[in-house]
């Protein structure tokens, strides 16, 4: 027979033993980096944001006939930057956030076209690595809402041919399938609701007009039929509750942004004069500390270029803070491991 | 094969039209397949084309530049400010390089037509057919929206027709449909396709009627005055809060433009859907009836409807007839002339009553008219003046 005091005697020495046999740092390895992430999750290290640059990683650029990107220099602080999120080395990272049996979609976000997208060289490569990681490339589907946008950012559609699958969700929204999320109503892509076990999040860092910045929790905005409804008050508390949906935050493995242009006012449409060649990828696991951090990074852009904060432009991006209250993540920047590289 | 309740309202349209051409309808009326084939007769019936050739935009009105290629919405009391590449809450007006687009004129994604009752309008030539119409999108989201599968989605999202203004009345006419109503969804978000066409009304003697939530601005709906014959309003409750919580709207902006419609003199009933627990009380029907014959007058009709759980509003009961009479009740007890009861076939107060003699001047059935008992406008029986659009 236990009492108390013997159980927790026993609990503490069980501890103890696990600390001292190596394989704690296994076990909590192994929970942050295939679990999905959501609310919950015990308290561990701080989460970790990994900022990858290289200032050449541009060979050239155009902003309307789009950039010439260094694939060899793009590959390589991609891997960087999983090598410091997950870790050990780049390819044991992919391998440890997605298995063989895996449908992995790849949320972009396009809207403002072929001058402030998600880079189609940065896809190709995120493709080849999951591919490396034994994800079939028949299995991956690189979608947005829609294939016109996808057109306009150089997506070549791709619903059954060879290689990865790429498509909007379009006018696909089952009116049968209407779910909810706190003050959010609507109906999914059945891209995410049903297609895909997993989502690597791929958007882009720029400034919104409504919502203050738009980075990764905003970009599943684009995941819903009626995101119209959503833009009152800052889009607070509206994209954190999406983002409390268990297609996202169950499914959503990696958060990826193309920084490598990256817009400080004037979004969400693309305004070359408002844009500067940031030259970096912004990975995370968890997205509310991946936005807090992509919001710091616009905000000190902002200062240098003489624009007013996003608090007195009366569009502070609260979401983001809501979405730590929800415990979706870390909204406290002192709370978050940023590593550069 | 599993039908989305898009593709049955479609198809429904299809059938009650193939239907009505034998029955309801004048004899040889053709049925709806067939009447869009004939007004698009390149495109596939319902194509849902909307790739970028397909695509079909015209200037919106009422709105302002500001800077930055932002524009300011002034159609409708939301004043949407939305910048360059975005859309307004109503997901069918876009700002493409700071000029504002309506996404929707000449793009019908229903198309039936109707009993006039079915609107309802009561007092408006009782007993025709209205060729009736919608867009996608709506400037409010309701939770209790019996239309919700059009009215909360984007163009895009919806399969839609091409069918501009006059082919709409090319249209009317051959279902033998005395008027073309704007409705299901929101007409005001579709103002410039709405305005367009009413406005050959004129030239070809077709009435045009809109049903809408009110939620516009008072220019826009003062020009609409114009062109429209009759409004249907829907009142959907007497409080700010109501209009806040549930329909992500507001109730003054709604009772401005019926005090504008009244000063312009045209002619409009309302509709007030009775949902039990939110909208019900004694205490607030009998101040909206207050209200309605103080400011509107007393031969406004008004017609108090039945709820029925759907959309985001499935956990309350269907409303219970003891609340329509006496909601009823309440609206006669305020002197109000002519209050209905809708959505409950059978009921007496389905019936229009005149006011002098208490006599039945219009017997109803649904939607069917069985018998009116007037002449010149007025009551055969005492020959008081029935207040509407007769002839």
């Amino acid at each position: 027979m236990h009492t108390r005091r013997s159980f927790l005697g026993k609990i503490l020495s069980s501890i103890g033993a696990l600390l001292g046999s190596g394989k704690f740092n296994k076990s909590v390895s192994s929970f942050l980096t295939t679990g999905p992430l959501y609310a919950g999750t015990p308290a561990v290290p701080p989460p970790r944001v990994v900022i990858s640059r290289d200032m050449n990683v541009f060979s050239s650029t155009g902003s309307t006939d789009g950039d010439r990107i260094d694939r060899l220099i793009l590959g390589k602080m991609l891997d960087r930057a999983m090598e410091e999120l997950i870790g050990p080395g780049a390819a044991e990272a992919w391998s440890d956030l997605f298995s063989p049996n895996d449908v992995v979609g790849i949320k972009v976000n396009c809207l403002a076209g072929k001058g402030l997208s998600p880079h189609t060289e940065l896809i190709d490569l995120i493709v080849d690595r999951l591919a490396a990681a034994g994800v079939s490339k028949r299995n991956i589907i690189v979608w947005d809402r829609t294939g016109r946008d996808l057109e306009r950012a150089g997506f070549r559609i791709n619903r059954s041919g060879e290689g990865y699958r790429c498509y909007g969700t379009d006018n696909d929204y089952p009116t049968e399938e209407l779910e909810f999320a706190g003050s959010v109503g609507g109906i999914f892509s059945p891209i995410i609701s049903k297609y895909t076990t997993a989502i690597i999040n791929v958007p882009v860092m720029k400034d919104h007009d409504l919502a203050g910045v738009t980075l990764s929790m905003k970009n599943f905005y684009g995941a819903i039929h009626n995101p119209n409804k959503y833009h009152d008050n800052n889009c607070s508390p509206y994209v954190a509750d999406l983002n409390t949906h268990r297609f996202i935050k169950d499914k959503l493995r990696l958060v990826i942004t193309d920084a490598l242009r990256a817009q400080y006012h004037g979004g969400p449409s693309f305004k070359p004069e408002h844009c500067w060649n940031y030259s970096g990828l912004i990975a995370a696991r968890d997205q509310v500390a991946h936005d807090r951090i992509g919001w710091n990074i616009i905000e000190e852009k902002r200062k240098t270029a003489g624009k007013p904060s996003l608090a007195d432009s009366k569009r502070k991006p609260s979401y983001i803070e809501r979405a730590g209250e929800l415990g979706l993540g870390e909204s406290d920047p002192d709370r978050i491991e940023v590593i550069k590289t | 094969m599993k039908f989305s309740r898009r593709d049955f309202l479609i198809r429904s349209a299809c059938c009650a039209c193939g239907a009505a051409s034998g029955a309801l309808l004048s004899p040889g009326l053709p049925g709806l397949e067939r009447l869009l084939r004939a007004a698009t007769p390149s495109a596939a019936i319902p194509s849902g084309d909307n790739s970028p050739e397909q695509e079909r935009i015209s200037p919106a009105l009422y709105y302002e530049k500001l800077e930055e290629l932002k524009i300011k919405c002034e159609l409708c009391p939301r004043e949407c400010t939305v910048a360059d590449q975005e859309r307004g809450y109503c997901g069918v007006r876009e700002n493409r390089l700071g000029t504002y687009y309506t996404l929707v004129h000449s793009k019908p994604c229903a198309i039936h037509t109707d009993p006039i009752e079915k609107k309802p309008l009561f007092h408006f030539l009782p007993g025709t057919l209205a060729y009736s119409l919608a867009t996608a999108g709506c400037n409010v989201e309701c939770r209790f929206c019996q239309n919700w599968d059009i009215s909360q989605f984007r163009p895009e999202q919806v399969k839609s027709t091409y069918l501009p203004p006059d082919d709409v009345h090319k249209q009317a006419r051959r279902t033998g449909a005395r008027s073309i109503a704007y409705t299901y969804s929101e007409p005001v978000i579709f103002y410039e396709y709405m305005f367009d066409t009413a406005k050959l009304g004129a030239e070809t003697g077709t009435r045009s009627v809109m049903i809408s939530n009110g939620f516009i601005q008072p220019e826009p709906m003062r020009e609409l005055c114009k062109v429209l014959d009759g409004v249907k309003i829907d009142l959907k409750g007497f409080t700010e809060n109501f209009y806040k919580e549930y329909c992500s709207g507001e109730l003054k902006p709604v009772l401005d433009t019926l005090e504008l419609m009244k000063k312009e003199g045209m002619w409009f009933e309302l509709v007030v859907l009775i949902i039990p627990s939110l909208n019900d009380s004694e205490e607030e029907l009998r101040s909206m009836a207050k209200w309605v014959a103080a400011n509107l007058g007393k031969d406004v009709p008004i017609h108090f409807s039945r709820f029925h759980p759907t959309y985001k509003l499935k956990n309350l009961p269907v409303t219970p007839v003891k609340t329509l009479d006496l909601a009823r009740k309440i609206a006669l007890d305020e002197g109000l002339h002519f209050a209905y009861v809708g959505n409950v076939w059978g009921h007496d107060g389905e019936n229009t009553f005149c006011p002098g003699c208490g006599g039945i001047v219009i017997r109803r059935i649904g939607y069917k008219v069985l018998e009116v008992n007037l002449k010149d406008g007025a009551c055969v029986s005492c020959g008081k003046v029935i207040p509407g659009i007769w002839s």
